[in-house]
């Protein structure tokens, strides 16, 4: 079991500014499979994955990634390692052009030859794209170039912050099969607020209320179990 | 002393004052002292030091208006940045502004004193009226960018040609004559009990101000201007208001250093003058009134001996303490004299873990 | 087409703006227009107004652009930007008129820099060695103690041929002029007072690896135990050789010393001119990642202790340019290529130019000098063309462009930003230096050079926009035409409409009027012309 682990959280700590975020959080990702953080808006799943990549280093606990810890170091060595992000709010770099954009990620000269062919048959909406700015692109392709861009570099490890936020029920579908057929390649953790997409996509799940893990499984459990739903997941 | 829990009854407001700021009541009462301290020490009877005749306390009297003179100055600049969280870059303009008005005013006027101060409270007004033009329309570093500007201005004003009869160009206003009650020579003792009255008039009134439901507003805009907005304050009000009353102070420092220094050279109006003010309230603390005071005689007396034992190199000493003090104590004198509850255990258990090499349970 | 309709009613402020300093701008030059004159000779005062215009907006330019991306990508408001142009500006002098002192001065500053080049080396071994916590606190304070002992010993003893201030500040002019005249005596190298030279090197040299290894053991101790993973093959042996290297050179610097300075007084002064601003801008990104990794990076969060900050480094740097070259006021010569006075000037054509390397040109009817005007204001084209391309065209310029939007997701792609904060705010302070050294024969050189350069600068900024290149630049051209303006209309009046005598600003008036159109710019535009609205 213990191999098969790809990422291993382990009842981390961490603070923005003087405010205590994560007490207690604990996740554990296995190899090859896609797993979804569930729980209300602040409950510090965004925190979670940034305490993941260093970005908001953890003041406890451990962050195990393929057996090595991963805590303290710096987010670019941590990103380094193989670990793709992708951020809430479509964040792209507006001033660059998509091809830019998904240039900037390449961590050694021909990554992006590589991949341009599965990104363009994942999002074949932005081969037609390439050239122009990313101020001028939709929400929805902005999302997929976010989603893109974690792509070109060969990762173990993608994390990945509300795909479906703001996004048209088509785009949705589009962006869950993508996700899907990433899943193939790559492990994922996915924050999702929409429980309908995470229940698709996910095998299992982890739950943060207030900044602890409080309840983890199998998502099938979880669908079968309006209770917790209720109790965690619907707006209070 | 910040924290003085508000008085229960009307009765008792008086021990109450007393009692929260016996720190200050205390250091007024030994500055008051201090001439006489001095002449004993130094062996001069007390009837010639009453008739201002030169020796060591003379001096010192000398070096305490100083800082008193800063001290208001840097009272000021702290009720503007500590307090509201405004940072201008050109607070020296108002202290240049008192003090050449006081100087040209005086010399080639022939004013006397009171219409002059009234006149340099007005010309604070004004100032601030100016520098708040853009006060609704720019923020944070914008703001301190065009408030420098605005005083390099009148920096280059000063020492224009044109104003050559009055100001004296670069070689600053010379030939000044206080009013004989008030020379700063022969009446020294009396501006020295003048000056301290009024640092601590003028500090009793900042923190009434702080104090006040005004004052609370500026802190809150100090914290989060946004919040302070959806809270329905106009917030452009209060800070005007905390910028004329801050440029008010600060022109009035300006005036007692015309009466005192023999010349009022351009620098005061530069903006070095604006940087040694933010020195001063950053050794102190920011956004405590005491920290300004404390923090005023501190860069007084450093550069004062620094510059005794130094000389020319004193600039760069006092470069890098500055330095230090902002990457090492930014909280200042006070700030972290008020953190030391927390800050000495944490620093006995650090102490421990060094030497031991083990973490102590806390 | 409707696209343009639609972005003139969204931006309808700037573009009015915009056409309003069109205008003025036009009426200024229609005032200048010299109506007596016949032909050409018509427009004399205003090429001349506008080149200088150009000319000032260079200079300008070349230091706020390294503001305005260092401000962009760090938030860091560089307030020693200034005193950096003038550091520029006084190390470019010395080339130009000492270069030995640079030359002796060179060896123990690169003796002093070796050292460092090892910290990844002994990162390792520090690694390798288990120590009790304690101790491994301890030792680097011993180190620092030792280093500074040992620096502190050497250092003052080391022999640099400079100039005594004290009677520089007698006769500054006769020097400048002497030396203007190639008639300065190069003076004898001296030597180590009462210590052999191998100690004296020697002893700097350790100094300098015992100071490396201080800073390993600082860093060590602050850091988690688990952090730093194994370094790239090969990163150890190139910093061996980075150290070798530089070692080298100060040690060959110091047997060829004699040499190198006669050499180099030899030189024309086109070619000195070269290696002043070649050293210039070295000393400036020397500077710049000295200020950088040491102050700058471990309060970068906090915006106004930056700023604080910056003011204080801007002071000392002042203050030790005061005490090292002194009070007294220099002035710098103008490269031979455009100092030629002799047959053939002032040139009619730009191709008498080239042959006789006239130092003016007759353009219009105006007397225009070549290095003042034109020199100057192709340089600032150039640098802002090149700059441009490193920002559009380069792997460096798009991580600088993605950062100045959002630097934490350019870390979570695994770029080491910090290391990208280092090189741009070193490139940008390079540039400062530079043109401080550009600016130097136009300008000359005083203590305030940088304080009012400053000035000049943040106001070009918050014209343009704090942030925007193509606002430095439009800023800079604006506040560089507006001051040369005023200064020909000081000289030639303006007719106020119902006052008798004609209005005539003083020079020292001039930046404040820039101050006023930047508040009047402002209050109208917050952000600028070019600045982007949050």
């Amino acid at each position: 079991m213990e191999n098969n682990t790809l990422l291993k959280v382990n009842d981390i700590h961490t603070f923005i500014g003087q405010f205590h975020i994560l007490q207690g959080v604990s996740v554990e990702i296995p190899k090859g499979k896609i797993v979804s953080l569930l729980g209300r808006n602040g409950a510090g799943k965004t925190t979670t994955l940034k305490s993941i990549l260093g970005l908001a280093p953890p003041t406890q606990g451990q962050v195990i990634l393929d057996g090595e810890e991963i805590q303290g170091r710096r987010s670019y060595d941590i990103a380094n390692m193989g670990i793709g992000f992708v951020p809430e709010h479509r964040a792209i770099f507006r001033d660059l052009s998509v091809h830019e954009n998904l240039l900037i990620a390449e961590r050694k000269k021909g990554d992006l030859e590589k991949k341009e062919e599965l990104i363009f048959s994942l999002f074949p909406d932005l081969k037609r794209l390439i050239k122009l700015p990313g101020t001028n692109l939709s929400g929805g392709q902005q999302q997929m170039l976010a989603v893109a861009r974690a792509l070109v570099p060969d990762n173990k490890l993608l994390l990945i912050d509300e795909p479906s936020e703001g996004l048209a029920p088509v785009l949705i579908e589009q962006m869950m099969e993508a996700i899907r057929q990433l899943s193939a390649e790559s492990t994922v953790l996915l924050v999702e607020q929409n429980f309908i997409v995470a229940s698709q996509l996910a095998e299992s799940y982890v739950i943060i209320e207030e900044g602890h893990s409080v309840k983890s499984g199998k998502m099938v459990d979880l669908a079968a179990d309006p209770e917790t739903i209720h109790r965690y997941l619907e707006a209070a | 002393m910040e924290n003085t829990s508000p008085s229960p009854t009307r009765q008792n407001s008086f021990s109450d004052f007393f009692k929260g700021n016996r720190g200050i009541l205390i250091t007024i009462l030994l500055l008051g002292l201090l001439p006489f301290i001095l002449a004993l020490f130094d062996g001069q009877p007390i009837s010639s030091l009453l008739a201002n005749d030169p020796g060591k306390s003379k001096f010192y009297q000398g070096l305490a208006i100083e800082i008193f003179i800063l001290a208001i100055y840097a009272l000021s600049y702290d009720l503007l940045l500590g307090i509201t969280g405004l940072l201008s870059f050109g607070h020296a303009m108002f202290f240049g502004v008192g003090a050449y008005l006081t100087g040209i005013m005086l010399k080639s006027f022939g004013w006397s004193l009171l219409p002059i101060l009234g006149l340099v409270a007005v010309a604070g007004v004004v100032m601030a009226l100016i520098f708040s033009i853009v006060l609704p329309r720019v923020k944070g570093i914008t703001f301190a960018l065009v408030t420098l500007g605005i005083a390099q201005v009148f920096y280059i004003v000063i020492q224009s040609r044109e104003l050559v009869n009055y100001a004296g160009a670069e070689i600053g206003l010379q030939g000044v004559t206080p009013p004989e009650f008030l020379n700063p020579i022969s009446h020294r003792l009396r501006f020295y009990y003048i000056g301290l009255v009024a640092v601590f008039v003028v500090y009793f009134i900042l923190k009434r101000f702080v104090d006040s439901p005004t004052g609370h507003v500026c802190v809150a805009i100090r914290e989060n201007e946004d919040r302070a907005t959806m809270l329905g304050y106009n917030t452009f009000y209060f800070k005007l208001a905390a910028l004329m009353l801050s440029g008010i102070v600060a022109a009035l420092a300006g005036a007692m250093h015309g009466l005192f220094s023999p010349i009022i050279r351009p620098g005061i109006a530069s903006s070095h003058y604006t940087i040694a003010v933010l020195l001063m309230i950053l050794m102190g603390g920011i956004g405590t009134l005491d920290g300004a005071l404390i923090g005023a005689a501190t860069f007084r007396l450093l550069s004062f001996w620094l510059e005794k034992w130094f000389g020319g190199a004193s600039q760069v000493i006092i470069g890098l303490v500055y330095i230090l003090l902002v990457l090492f104590l930014p909280y200042g004198i006070v700030g972290t004299w008020k953190l030391r509850g927390y800050k000495v255990k944490q620093g006995w258990v650090d102490l421990i873990e060094r030497f031991t090499g083990k973490k102590q349970e806390t | 087409m409707n696209t343009l309709i639609s972005s003139f009613r969204r931006n309808r402020t700037f573009w009015i703006t915009l056409l309003v300093l069109i205008i003025i701008f036009a009426l200024g030059v229609r005032g200048l227009v010299d109506q007596e004159a016949e032909g050409g000779e018509r427009y004399k005062n205003v090429v001349i107004t506008i080149l200088r215009g150009l000319s000032t907006g260079s200079i300008i330019f070349l230091v706020a652009s390294g503001f305005s991306i260092i401000f962009g990508l760090m938030s860091v408001l560089n307030m020693a930007h200034g005193a950096i142009f003038m550091v520029g500006a006084y190390v470019g002098w010395t080339v130009a008129v000492r270069p030995d002192t640079v030359v002796d001065a060179t060896t123990p500053i690169a003796l002093l820099i070796s050292g460092f080049l090892l910290v990844p080396v002994w990162d390792q071994i520090i690694k390798k060695i288990k120590i009790s916590p304690a101790l491994s606190r301890l030792w680097p304070w011993l180190g620092l103690i030792l280093t500074l002992l040992v620096l502190g010993f050497l250092l003052p003893k080391y022999p640099i041929t400079s100039w005594d201030v004290g009677s520089y500040e007698i006769s500054p002019v006769n020097f400048a002029f002497a030396a203007s005249q190639g008639q300065v005596n190069v003076p004898e190298p001296e030597q180590f007072q009462g210590i052999s030279p191998l100690i004296g090197l020697g002893g700097i040299l350790l100094g300098s690896i015992l100071a490396g290894i201080t800073v390993t053991g600082f860093v060590a101790s602050r850091r988690p135990t688990t952090a730093g993973r194994a370094p790239q093959p090969g990163a150890l042996r190139k910093s061996l050789i980075n150290f070798i290297i530089v070692a080298l050179l100060g040690l060959l610097l110091y047997i060829f010393n004699t040499p190198i300075s006669n050499f180099l007084y030899t030189l024309d002064s086109t070619w000195l001119f070269i290696v002043a601003i070649l050293v210039a801008v070295a000393t400036g990104a020397g500077l710049g990642i000295l200020i950088e990794s040491t102050l700058i990076r471990p309060i970068y969060e906090s915006h106004m202790y930056v700023l604080m900050l910056t003011l204080g480094v801007n002071a000392i740097i002042i203050e030790v340019v005061r005490s090292i070259w002194g009070a007294p006021e220099f002035t710098m010569h103008r490269p031979s290529v455009f100092a030629g006075t002799g047959e053939g000037c002032p040139a009619e054509s730009f191709g008498d130019l080239l042959q006789y390397k006239c130092s003016t040109i007759r353009i219009l009817g105006g007397r225009v000098r070549t290095y003042n005007e034109i020199f100057i204001t192709i340089l600032g084209i150039v640098v802002l063309i090149a700059v441009w391309l490193l920002l559009q065209r380069t792997r460096l310029g798009m991580i600088v462009r993605a950062g100045v939007q959002d630097s934490e997701m350019v870390k979570a792609l695994g770029i080491n930003v910090q290391r990208i904060f280092t090189i741009v705010f070193s490139l940008g302070v390079g540039l400062a230096a530079m043109g401080g050294v550009i600016g130097a024969p136009s300008t000359g050189l005083t203590t305030t050079l940088g304080d009012s350069l400053l000035i000049n600068m943040l106001v070009a900024l918050a014209i343009g926009g704090l942030t925007s290149y193509p606002g430095a630049a439009a800023g800079a051209l604006i506040v560089g035409l507006l001051q040369q303006f005023i200064i020909k209309y000081g000289q030639i009046g303006i007719n106020i409409p119902f006052v008798e005598e004609a209005f005539k600003p003083s020079p020292p008036l001039v930046p404040a009027m820039t101050v006023l159109l930047m508040v009047v710019i402002l209050l109208v535009l917050p952000q600028g012309l070019f600045g982007r609205k949050e």
